[in-house]
């Protein structure tokens, strides 16, 4: 019951505060229109729209609660007991919020903006000003997706993984190491990406919910705060507080932000190497044939990367941040027509994701062995590359010895690049 | 002002909460069978353009139809789910039938045969064993995403892997893809409350002790998403494709023939 309470004193209190009270200042939070189109499409025939006066009612419920870009807030609903308090602090939001600046003790802020919007937006949408000539293109962080992390598919990444990426860049793509940086600044924009991300994902949530409402509200203010004055009934209490479960208790509290309170208890165990994965082990050399065979035969490794590694198996793949809006619609992603809806409100162009080229020394998520693996174990969220369940740790050990080789060796002896694929690939 | 009586509004919010749950005891069951009315839409070849594994791919040395709608030679439509509504607003019971309780120790087996997911449809609790089988002589890789689910398996041919579901519940089934053959589509609903039926070859189903009491059932199909376009003798289908049906101690409530129009099934 206590944490009812809580949600309702906020969100009523934050709710009833903002009517009438327009923000305008610039920059705004851009509304998920993709998934918008994307719902309207799922769910409506040809001629039929969601009512406009819901992107009204999600800028409302979204201020109320995230805040803007130069005033972050973040839902605590148990006030100062909140457990969210530690996965991220206001003060850390705002030193990464906000424009770019340096106050008169040299703290830096907006750190988010001078760093990362570029690329990855202001709202975190991945289609900062320059993200459509980028390849792959930054992320966007409302699908609440990863690739890189020590954790399995739809548990969140841990502060520490993010810190990684965020210091050692991803080779191969534009992300850059901010590596310069001092460990609080780091923090901070750790913190800012879960923001980002955990309000994107409540948004996306918001949207979801459309399609089944019958043009009702999401939260029905006027049940309890009726105009004439009138008190509620009983029955209108009841629709209220079933609102607000759904809405703020189930949507946001309990499928988004419980679950990144402590992705610690998620990661993945790496198990020890065994001692033959050391290269100056006597049966190193067996060992890395032994992952030869496993690549072509339990790894089933081939068939997206190719018989020779290169990356060659399967090109017309694409990530899940295409995928989420390319497969609902009937949208040929090689016919722009069939998406110009999309285009129309920010969409970028498909791209097929790539199997990596395992010929070239480059790992995205870093090439220590312990990445490596956990890529092998985990699996890359987002993306095709699957776990590999059955393989036991020693065997993806093995793997990872002879993916580690592939560059030193002569991987022609595999087999040969398909010459339709070899411009595609070879980048 | 507006805060005074929000704060007010609270107390009674708190003390109405606290009477909800009503008595009761036995159980009864919800039957129907779903027929196409109208056209039924054709399926389309499966796009196994030239995939290498073609081979595999073909069913007697075609390119096979998609599964999307199936019916019987009666247009009997298979892989509806009929299910208790969990979603926004709904009323669901505390308790489950103890029979229940079984299904969850039992592994699942979705299989990989010819590239096509076998079954089609398939429900799951959460904490279930998943059997991921592939009987083809290729490699596939097997993507569960639903709502609250994601898995991403590499099946070696001919073998298994297990997976366990994690502990959330879906309201509406997901996905289950192939990325090295793309057309292979499955769907399954992984949530605890299991008053859930899929219809069969001939278009039934049949959900078993369900809680005496009103509740909403919902008809939902992959190519249809929700179906508020399905006729059912005596009910209004609202807007999420859900009646609210009572369910008697000791008895059958039987739909009889439920009747959508083909055009309902056209995603
Ligand atoms: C020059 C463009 C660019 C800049 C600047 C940039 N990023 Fe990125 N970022 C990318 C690209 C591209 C990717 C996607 C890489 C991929 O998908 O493999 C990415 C991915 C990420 C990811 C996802 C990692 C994962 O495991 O999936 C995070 C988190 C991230 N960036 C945070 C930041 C932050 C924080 C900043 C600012 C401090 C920043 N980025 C600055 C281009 C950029
Ligand atoms: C279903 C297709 C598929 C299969 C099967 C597959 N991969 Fe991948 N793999 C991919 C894709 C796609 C990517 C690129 C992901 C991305 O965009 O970051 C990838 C990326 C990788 C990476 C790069 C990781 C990094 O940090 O950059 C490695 C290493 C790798 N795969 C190894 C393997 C091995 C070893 C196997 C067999 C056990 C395998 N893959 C099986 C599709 C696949």
């Amino acid at each position: 019951m206590p944490r009812l309470f809580y949600q309702l004193i906020f969100i009523g209190t934050a709710l009833l505060g903002m009517a009438g009270c327009e923000r305008s200042e610039p920059p705004v939070f851009r509304f998920n229109s993709v998934e918008w189109v994307k719902q309207e499409k799922t769910h409506l025939s040809d001629d039929e729209h969601f009512p406009e006066a819901y992107k009204t009612e999600i800028g409302t419920i979204m201020t109320a609660l995230f805040g803007t870009p130069d005033d972050p807030k973040f839902p605590f609903f148990l006030g100062d007991d909140d457990p969210a308090h530690d996965i991220i602090s206001i003060e850390n939001l705002r030193m990464a919020a906000g424009p770019t600046r340096v106050d008169k003790r040299e703290r830096a802020s907006g750190l988010y903006r001078e760093h990362c919007a570029h690329c990855h937006g202001i709202t975190g949408n991945g289609a900062g000003d320059t993200a459509a000539s980028l390849e792959p293109y930054p992320r966007d962080f409302r699908l609440g997706k990863f690739k890189f992390k020590s954790t399995p598919l739809r548990s969140p990444p841990t502060d520490h993984d993010l810190t990684e990426i965020l210091v050692n860049g991803i080779p191969g793509s534009a992300m850059p190491s901010f590596r310069t940086l001092p460990e609080d600044q780091i923090q901070s924009l750790v913190e800012y990406v879960k923001y980002l991300t955990m309000r994107g994902q409540f948004e996306r949530f918001l949207l979801g919910e459309l399609a089944a409402l019958d043009g009702e509200p999401l939260i029905d203010l006027s049940l309890v705060d009726k105009p004439s004055g009138e008190e509620p009934s009983e029955d209108d209490i009841e629709e209220f507080e079933d609102q607000m479960y759904t809405v703020i208790g189930e949507g946001l509290q309990e499928r988004i932000i419980a679950r990144w309170l402590r992705p610690e208890r998620k990661v993945t165990k790496i198990e020890a190497a065994p001692p033959e994965f050391d290269m100056q082990h006597q049966e190193h050399a067996q060992f890395v044939q032994q992952g030869r065979e496993l690549f072509f035969a339990k790894g089933n490794c081939m068939q997206c990367h190719g018989d020779t590694g290169i990356g060659d198996g399967q090109l017309n793949n694409f990530d899940d941040w295409t995928n989420d809006w390319i497969k609902s619609a009937d949208v040929d992603p090689g016919d722009p027509a069939s998406y110009s809806d999309f285009s129309a409100v920010g969409a970028l162009p498909p791209r097929p994701v790539k199997p990596r080229n395992l010929t070239r020394h480059y790992y995205r998520g870093g090439d220590h062995p312990d990445d490596l693996y956990l890529r092998l174990r985990n699996g890359i969220e987002g993306t095709p590359m699957p776990a590999s369940t059955a393989m036991t740790s020693d065997e993806i050990w093995a793997v990872v010895a002879y993916v580690r080789a592939m560059p030193y060796l002569d991987s022609k002896k595999n087999g040969s690049v398909k010459p339709v694929n070899k411009k595609q690939v070879m980048r | 002002m507006k805060r005074v009586f929000f704060c007010t509004l609270l107390f009674v919010l708190c003390v109405s909460m606290s009477s909800v749950s009503s008595a009761q005891d036995g159980w009864g069951n919800l039957t129907g069978q779903i027929v196409i009315s109208g056209d039924v839409p054709e399926n389309q070849p499966e796009a196994v353009k030239d995939n290498p594994d073609k081979a595999v791919c073909l069913v007697d040395g075609k390119v096979p139809l998609d599964d999307g709608v199936v019916v019987n030679d009666k247009n009997q439509l298979r892989d509806v789910y009929v299910m208790m509504y969990t979603g926004r607003g709904a009323d669901t019971p505390d308790t489950y039938h103890p029979s229940y309780e079984a299904q969850k120790a039992v592994k699942l087996t979705l299989d990989n045969d010819k590239c096509r997911f076998v079954p089609k449809a398939s429900f799951a609790r959460p904490g279930q064993t998943l059997i991921l089988k592939n009987s083809d002589n290729v490699g596939h890789n097997c993507r569960i995403a639903t709502m609250e689910h994601e898995h991403n398996v590499n099946i070696v041919k001919n073998a298994a892997s297990e997976i366990v579901l994690g502990e959330e519940s879906d309201k509406i089934p997901g996905e289950v893809k192939c990325d090295i053959h793309q057309w292979m589509d499955a769907i399954i609903l992984i949530r605890d409350n299991p008053y859930v039926s899929i219809s069969d070859k001939d278009g039934k189903f049949k959900i078993e002790n369900i809680p005496a009491g009103d509740w909403k059932f919902q008809f939902w199909h992959k190519k249809g998403g929700y179906l508020k376009t399905i006729e059912v003798k005596g009910y209004e289908p609202d807007r999420r494709g859900t009646i609210e049906a009572t369910i008697k101690s000791g008895e059958t409530l039987d739909l009889g023939t439920l009747s959508l129009p083909g055009a309902a099934l056209t995603k």
